[in-house]
């Protein structure tokens, strides 16, 4: 019988100790998650790529300074966020691009099949169509709104966990969610079921 | 169906915009060449740096507390190692060539330890002296 994987807090202990591998470990199982939430912030796989690096090294140089006042997980999405909000303050350009050959999956979701053709001509459109139009919607919020839609909508965070990651209140977080919500809303009509 | 449903649902397609499982292997390659090589190319100063930002994180320190601390920290490490023995041996090197000078710019006179070096300057400056004596 295989022993269970360690649990966060154990390769944290680990890594403080001096064992790089219980980082790697953390890096593996972290990485996608902070991927998602760094590309659905920057809409670019190269910048996010870059900043994901960027992220984990500042983790690794502070991770000893790391007292487990909120766990490994919220700690981690904290740099993320706050890493990935300075890097698109200081970035002029929006460049948006997307992944149409790697996301499979996509096509036989049921709320992509609703959200496209559905024998509407004015909801006929395709995958690149609609991820772009996701991406310019999302680019459009400011950072703060995309950060808190990106971590409720897409990696269905609850509002509680966000609260912390951004050390702003619950009512905060509802309220950035209601406006960009709201603003959503009106870029993506075509998109939307009424 | 409420509006802010269907945009949840719609965002919540973002989720495939993921890359393969491969790409985080080479993600984890990538990530520790690239810890080795700031390990290599990393300036003293900033390792310094780190170790004290670990340091007075450990100890809940203010972020301006630790810099001024840094700062104060370099300042006086600059003053310890600045090599005080040179000094006399700079000095020494300008005194031969100031001896050698005729005229009472300066005397040197050795005291009892024998490397330690006075000046001792005419009370008038030299500057204030008349251009023309008679």
């Amino acid at each position: 019988m295989e022993p269970p994987d360690p649990t966060d807090e154990e390769l944290v202990r680990r890594t403080q100790a001096g064992d790089a591998r219980a980082f790697d470990e953390l890096v593996l199982r972290f990485s996608p998650r902070l991927y998602g939430l760094v590309y659905h912030m920057t809409s670019s796989h190269e910048d996010t790529n870059d900043l994901l690096q960027d992220i984990f090294s500042k983790a690794y140089r502070s991770i000893k300074g790391f007292q487990g006042k909120s766990t490994f997980y919220t700690w981690m999405h904290t740099i993320a966020v706050n890493m990935a909000i300075n890097f698109l303050k200081k970035r002029n350009r929006r460049k948006t691009t997307s992944l149409d050959d790697e996301d499979n999956g996509l096509i036989n979701d049921p709320d992509f099949i609703a959200a496209t053709s559905q024998g509407d001509p004015s909801r006929d459109v395709n995958l690149g169509e609609l991820q772009k139009k996701l991406n310019e919607s999302m680019q459009k919020l400011s950072h703060e709104h995309r950060a808190v839609v990106t971590m409720f909508d897409i990696q269905g965070m609850p509002h509680s966990e966000i609260s912390k990651v951004l050390k702003i209140s619950e009512g905060t977080v509802r309220s950035r969610l209601f406006y960009a919500h709201r603003q959503l809303q009106n870029y993506l009509k075509e998109f939307i079921n009424t | 169906m409420d509006n802010a449903d269907s945009i949840s649902k719609l965002l919540r397609l973002k989720r495939y915009e993921q890359p393969s499982e491969e790409y985080f292997q080479n993600f984890l390659l990538e990530f520790q060449n690239r810890q080795r090589s700031e390990v290599i190319h990393r300036p003293l100063l900033q390792i310094a740096w780190d170790r004290c930002s670990s340091l007075f994180d450990l100890v809940s320190m203010p972020r301006l507390v630790m810099a001024s601390s840094f700062a104060a920290a370099v300042i006086a490490a600059a003053f310890v190692w600045n090599p005080a023995d040179n000094a006399p041996s700079t000095l020494t090197i300008a005194s031969t060539g100031l001896a050698s000078l005729p005229g009472p710019k300066a005397q040197l006179s050795s005291g009892k330890t024998g490397s330690a070096v006075q000046y001792v300057l005419p009370a008038k400056p030299v500057s204030y002296a008349s251009a023309r004596s008679f």
